[in-house]
């Protein structure tokens, strides 16, 4: 079979058109978001934190369980009434960041040039990972806190200036909120390497103390 | 003139005959290359266990929700018909149903906006500009920023309420809510003064990246005036344990 020069330029298009098609085709695969597409090592990590949230609702259950049980059978006494409105508003106090608490947790120093978008990053990390409560300096992060620059290199958290060097106190299990934030690749990892002249130094401890809302 | 149509003709069919195999020799090196780029074996015979895993964890998680609001419901129910007996049952109460909207534990309706967040649809979008025209877990967080600066009194992102032990967070390309996971498109409800809330959409210093990522490479993103929206209270655990009331 004779081949011509249009032939061969012909066959060297189809070949390019075929690559082309499938890495198309490829890219599409990304937006359907299947879970199908994850690795392994994504899957993981899902189940895993998947299983922890389980397990924190399951403790719940049990634990509303025995009270609902405990409420039902001592309504008429009015005793019980107060006793479980106390322990639902110690609850809500921490949760609503409306009080001072104490705890163990973790401290987070940072020292150095640092921006509003990366000390929201690791609230969302620290909260990720199971903190109770957190404060910049001096100042409580409540639940519709938000970040914005500040003036000379400073946050403003809430509407407040707040300079850095920033201390992160962050009340919650220690050990658990410790490796996942300095773990490999972990967000403190990743501000090293971002933020280069800056020093972070994380510390476990064992009481923290972190002041209301304001 | 008939031999020069007979040379064209010839050349014509081997063009024809290189056409096909070369066509499907690219489909194959690519897809063959890529395959192996993207799913390994450890893929290939994990993946479907692991999703299944994923996916009834997920199932669990909805029915352990469900069992949650019903006890709570419950206990509050208790609660309340209690609290009516003494004064200082009723000031307790006061107090609780208080912190309990403070901290988003209960549902909230009212106007405010309704933001829409998708991955882009086009399908002209290159490889390497997958990352700039789908969604991110930052995306989310700087949306909820912006809409806590607007004065938001609450926000859901896909019937997730965001309370303070709210996060974010991303594994692989897909996003867990609260522990929940979820992929686009994402609707995240926000109450407060409409006005004030659209100015700090539209100010041209907030979003800045989605914005442009919305003009440039089809990120879907549309900010809309919406009237009775619900925000749902928050039906996860509230997970106090370290910490204690000073």
């Amino acid at each position: 079979m004779r081949t011509s020069g249009g032939g061969i330029a012909v066959a060297a298009v189809a070949l390019l058109l075929g690559v082309l098609a499938v890495s198309q085709f490829r890219s599409q695969d990304v937006y359907s978001r299947s879970l199908q597409l994850e690795t392994p090592s994504s899957l993981t990590t899902l189940i895993a934190s998947l299983a922890d949230k389980n397990r924190d609702l399951r403790d719940e259950i049990f634990d509303l369980r025995l009270r609902v049980t405990a409420a039902s059978g001592s309504v008429s006494t009015g005793q019980f009434s107060l006793t479980e409105g106390e322990r639902q508003l110690s609850q809500l106090r921490v949760f609503a960041a409306q009080d001072v608490i104490v705890g163990q947790g973790i401290t987070v120093t940072v020292d150095g040039p640092f921006d509003e978008k990366a000390m929201s990053d690791l609230v969302n990390e620290l909260r990720n990972a199971g903190a109770e409560g957190i404060a910049i300096n001096d100042r409580r992060v409540g639940p519709r806190s938000w970040f914005a620059p500040g003036t000379q290199g400073a946050i403003a958290l809430d509407g407040a200036r707040v300079a850095g060097p920033w201390t992160i106190r962050a009340i919650g299990p220690s050990d658990v909120i410790f490796v996942a934030i300095t773990r490999t690749g972990g967000i403190v990892g990743q501000f090293e390497l971002i933020y280069r002249s800056t020093r972070f130094r994380v510390v476990k401890e064992s009481a923290l103390e972190l002041p209301p809302l304001r | 003139m008939a031999q020069a149509t007979r040379v064209q003709r010839q050349n014509l069919a081997n063009g024809l005959a290189l056409l096909i195999p070369a066509l499907l020799f690219g489909f194959l090196v690519s897809a063959q290359w890529q395959t192996q780029l993207e799913r390994s074996q450890l893929a290939v015979r994990y993946n479907a266990p692991l999703t299944e895993a994923a996916r009834s964890l997920q199932d669990e998680q909805n029915t352990l929700k469900a069992q949650l609001a019903d006890l709570r419901k419950q206990l509050d129910k208790i609660q309340a018909n209690a609290s009516t007996q003494t004064d200082a049952t009723r000031s307790l109460q006061a107090r609780i149903d208080d912190l309990k909207a403070r901290a988003g534990l209960t549902a909230v309706t009212g106007d405010g906006v309704l933001i829409a967040l998708d991955d882009a649809k086009q399908t002209t979008v290159n490889a390497k500009d997958v990352d700039k025209s789908i969604c991110h877990a930052t995306d989310l967080t700087d949306i909820v920023n912006t809409a806590w600066r607007g004065g938001a009194q609450a926000v859901a992102i896909n019937n997730e309420r965001i309370v303070g032990t709210s996060s974010v967070y991303c594994v692989g390309s897909t996003i867990m809510v609260n522990g929940t996971l979820m992929s686009p498109p994402f609707q995240i409800v926000v109450i407060g003064r409409q006005d004030q809330l659209l100015g700090a959409f539209e100010d041209p210093a907030q979003l800045r990246d989605i914005k442009q990522r919305s003009e440039v490479h089809g990120l879907g993103f549309r900010v809309s005036r919406a009237t009775q929206l619900r925000a749902p209270e928050y039906s996860g655990a509230l997970n106090v344990r370290a910490a204690q009331p000073k």
